[in-house]
């Protein structure tokens, strides 16, 4: 197994890499000019050229991809261009925002999707259940999450004034807390400011939680079907086990593996929809700082934060795929 | 089995807990003080003489002051006459090129960083001259040959030549601002930790949430009624206009007003604060590309514009007025100009006289998916199709669309903007010579039209004292241009944001009370909290 992990990891390097290149490159062959982005109708030539030659973006370019990477090494991705802040410190600034927003999501997703998913492929032969189950899988597939976000704020929080319309909550107070030790001597402060995050929370999550529960139904709707077809099914059934037992004992045990990937592919795509979700929400976030970075073509920020992307994607697959011998005791790691 | 009603009172009061604190108010906020809640974007950077974007200059008039101000005159503030602010008076040597300003005494820079002095007053305007990395103004002071303190509260400025304009670049905007050079002398940190005169100072960022600023005590206009300022980073008009209802904002700063957005910010019972001169939206048709280097075709091209009809569908009503020169009402020199009337017709006519009977076609025209800018292409180039000039788009990003006109790609363009509200940098930048772009020597200028036929005029303007002959001098400078059909002016668009009157007032009516840059409040410690 560790072999295996080392193996993985070691795999992972010219991945992180490829990517990284391939950001960095992409970046610089798109049109636009980090300058004349950020001075606009302002600039004049001379100002351009300056702000060029302060952000050294007039050294040769494989000069400035050595040095990114050189840099990258380190964990340091240099400056924002536009707001000058370190962007490792940024980004560990955002990072925690869109972390708990995408646990929180998945939460709402397996929750609502996984049920649907498994109760429709059981029950696919029974229209009054099945159909309405694959309309709300359609209608989560097909509602952006823009859309459903701006509906929720209408309603929760315009009209029914639940929940807060923007922002984050006191996250980085929360954090603080627990980096000092205060957890342990303001409890009441910290659980003020968990409920807080909380409260900032819900909406979002349930906006993207449920236009992603929508995939997971669907990918675990297949996943059931395939296994609720498979010979040791047949042969539960055969044996005389009731219902119950084939599903909870034999079909959903089995479907951990499938589950997995589909953890694996719902951690990618939710990333992708938190640059929505931050935006709608008005929330701090890897997402909402990548949208941004890429349109003022700020370099660093952009490729330090694909980076991270990258990475955790990595980073989940491979933790996937060593779950799959801890569910799976046929699969085996060398 | 004998655990479950344990289990299940242990649940209901963590399903308590939850709705309780779910339901519970944002944490708590003292009642008793006032504050300014605004919806806009973040800002780029704090420091004033780096800051390009709208919203950074908007941020930045809360917390700095300049030498001068822009005057208040009959319940209004114009943009055409400076009254003193952290001078208290100067005068200009016979000729005309050594200002001697005498500074107002016990003003407090924010964060007890002391006194503002002469020192301050040179190194705001070095810092700039000098071009320290980020400063993005220095381009506007060049005129300046050398800075002398005489003593703590008097400084000389001496000039290359004379300038008409200089006591507008000593306003409190852009590079006129007067930063603590304590603190400024640390460039990186000084971006976020910004250290003025103003009525605000700085408090506290949360990157990508809200920037917080807090009533200065000592300011020297005295201290302003709101406390604190809480500057939220909304990119999305959607969210501020519910939260303009909601209450969570008082004073929105929207990257569009839409008629739907002003119907939506009108049936809420909220205002729209019109500020003068605002941007101006404008066509720039490049006289050496074909073949708009026939001045029939240029003509054409007027006649088929239909200025109010693009002006009514962008701007319904008194969201915008259709634009009289190429420089904007508000600046001094400005005088209304003749432009070819909408005509078909007409425009077909001239078109086959120039040798084009069935028009021609623009392929790759460039135009960025940002702002005003796609709407107002597309609604010209529909109208430009019926005459038989088909122009082919291509939506780009806004910097691509920045970089690509100014590579020429464009025969003609469209362009916005703000400067200091006079005749001679506005016309500079975009009809002086030296500002043709030139991708060849790397010129990237903003001479769209590739203009030369006013440069004479505005060498002349630079030298002229009397302001009577100015104006005379750019009244001939737009008929010239007038003549030569390089420039047509759509739309004259106020700065405008929305407020919710119930919640905060201003002294000035909303309906060009105040004329402004991009701060939209020239005075915003006179902004008061109502209830």
């Amino acid at each position: 197994m560790l072999t295996y992990v080392l193996r993985r990891l070691l795999i992972a390097v010219p991945m992180l890499l490829g990517a990284m290149s391939i950001v960095f490159f992409a970046m610089r062959i798109l049109p636009g000019d980090p300058c004349v982005a950020m001075m606009g109708d302002q600039a004049t030539t001379e100002a351009l050229a300056d702000c060029t030659r302060n952000l050294g973006l007039n050294r040769p370019l494989a000069l400035q991809y050595v040095d990114y990477l050189w840099r990258s090494v380190r964990l340091d991705f240099g400056n924002s261009l536009r707001q000058g802040y370190p962007v490792s410190e940024y980004i560990g600034r955002m990072f925690p925002h869109t972390f708990i927003l995408v646990m929180a999501s998945a939460i709402v997703a397996a929750l609502v999707g996984i049920p649907i998913g498994i109760i429709s492929a059981l029950k696919r032969r029974n229209p009054l259940i099945d159909y309405p189950l694959r309309i709300i899988a359609l209608l989560g597939l097909s509602m952006p999450v823009f859309w459903l976000g701006i509906l929720l704020l209408i309603v929760f929080s315009l009209h029914l004034d639940l929940f807060p319309l923007i922002g984050g909550g006191d996250l980085d107070g929360v954090l603080g807390m627990i980096r000092s030790g205060e957890v342990f001597s303001h409890p009441a402060d910290f659980l003020a400011g968990v409920g807080d995050v909380l409260h900032h929370l819900t909406l979002p999550a349930l906006a993207l939680g449920f236009t992603l529960a929508a995939t997971v139904s669907r990918l675990s709707r297949s996943a059931m079907l395939e296994i609720i077809s498979q010979d040791y099914i047949r042969t539960a059934r055969a044996k005389g086990q009731g219902e119950r037992a084939v599903v909870y004992k034999h079909a959903l045990r089995n479907m951990m593996v499938p589950l997995l990937t589909i953890i694996g592919i719902f951690v990618a795509i939710a990333l992708t929809g938190t640059v929505l979700t931050e935006t709608v929400f008005t929330r701090p976030g890897l997402g909402k700082m990548l949208v941004d970075a890429i349109g003022a073509r700020d370099y660093p920020l952009a490729q330090g934060a694909i980076t991270v992307f990258t990475m955790i994607i990595i980073l989940v697959n491979l933790v996937v795929d060593m779950l799959y011998a801890v569910v799976d005791p046929r699969v085996a790691y060398r | 089995m004998h655990l479950r009603p344990r289990f299940v009172l242990v649940l209901a009061l963590l399903v308590t807990l939850a709705l309780l604190v779910l339901a519970a108010p944002p944490a708590a906020q003292a009642q008793r003080r006032k504050i300014l809640n605004v919806a806009a974007k973040e800002p780029d950077t704090l420091d004033p003489h780096s800051s390009t974007l709208g919203q950074s200059q908007a941020i930045a008039r809360f917390m700095f002051r300049g030498l001068t101000r822009f005057a208040i005159k009959d319940g209004k503030v114009t943009t055409t006459e400076v009254e003193p602010d952290l001078a208290e008076s100067w005068t200009l040597s016979p000729d005309g090129t050594i200002w001697t300003f005498k500074l107002r005494k016990g003003v407090q820079f924010h964060k007890n960083m002391g006194e503002m002095t002469a020192e301050d007053v040179k190194f705001s305007f070095e810092r700039q001259i000098n071009k320290t990395p980020g400063t993005r103004y220095g381009v506007n002071l060049d005129v300046i040959k050398s800075i002398e303190v005489v003593n703590p509260h008097t400084v000389q400025i001496a000039l290359k030549s004379f300038d008409a304009i200089f006591l507008l670049r000593m306003v409190g905007y852009q590079q006129g601002y007067i930063v603590s050079k304590k603190a400024a002398e640390k460039p990186d940190q000084f971006k976020w930790n910004p250290v003025g005169t103003g009525p605000f100072y700085f408090e506290r960022n949360a990157p990508r949430e809200k920037i917080t600023l807090k009533a200065f005590d000592k300011f020297h206009g005295g201290r302003p009624q709101i406390d604190e300022v809480h500057w939220f980073d909304v990119p999305e008009d959607a969210t501020k206009l519910i939260g303009l209802e909601k209450g969570t904002f008082d004073v929105l700063y929207p990257e569009a007003v839409t008629a739907d957005f002003a119907d939506q910010v009108k049936k809420m019972g909220a205002i729209i604060d019109r500020r003068g001169p605002g941007g101006q939206e404008r066509f720039y048709i490049n006289m050496t590309a074909k073949p708009f280097d026939d001045i029939r075709v240029r003509r054409a091209f007027m006649h088929a514009i239909d200025r109010k009809a693009i002006k009514e569908t962008m701007y319904p009503g008194d969201l915008a007025r259709v634009a009289t020169s190429c420089l904007p009402t508000g600046y001094f020199g400005h005088v209304p100009m003749t432009f070819p009337e909408y005509s078909p017709e007409k425009a077909k006519k001239l078109l086959a006289e120039a040798g084009h009977p069935n028009g021609f076609t623009i392929k790759n025209y460039f135009i960025s998916k940002s702002f005003f800018y796609p709407k107002v292409l597309t609604l010209a180039q529909e109208q430009l199709k019926k005459v038989g000039i088909i122009v082919e788009l291509q939506v780009v990003e806004h910097a691509t669309f920045h970089e690509n006109i100014r590579k020429n790609l464009d025969p003609f363009v469209l362009y916005g903007g703000t400067r200091i509200t006079d005749a001679d940098p506005w016309l500079s930048l975009f009809f002086d010579s030296r500002e043709i772009p030139d991708p060849a020597t790397g010129n990237k200028g903003s001479n769209f039209a590739h203009y030369r036929a006013i440069d004479d005029l505005l060498a002349a303007g630079r030298l002229e004292r009397d302001q009577k002959k100015r104006a005379a001098i750019y009244a001939e400078a737009q008929k010239r241009i007038e003549r030569d059909l390089v420039c047509l002016p759509i739309s004259d668009v106020p700065g405008q944001w929305a407020r919710n009157p119930k919640r905060v007032s201003t002294p000035f009516d909303p309906d060009y009370g105040e004329y402004s840059l991009h701060y939209s409040y020239n005075y915003p410690e006179l902004l008061k909290i109502v209830n």
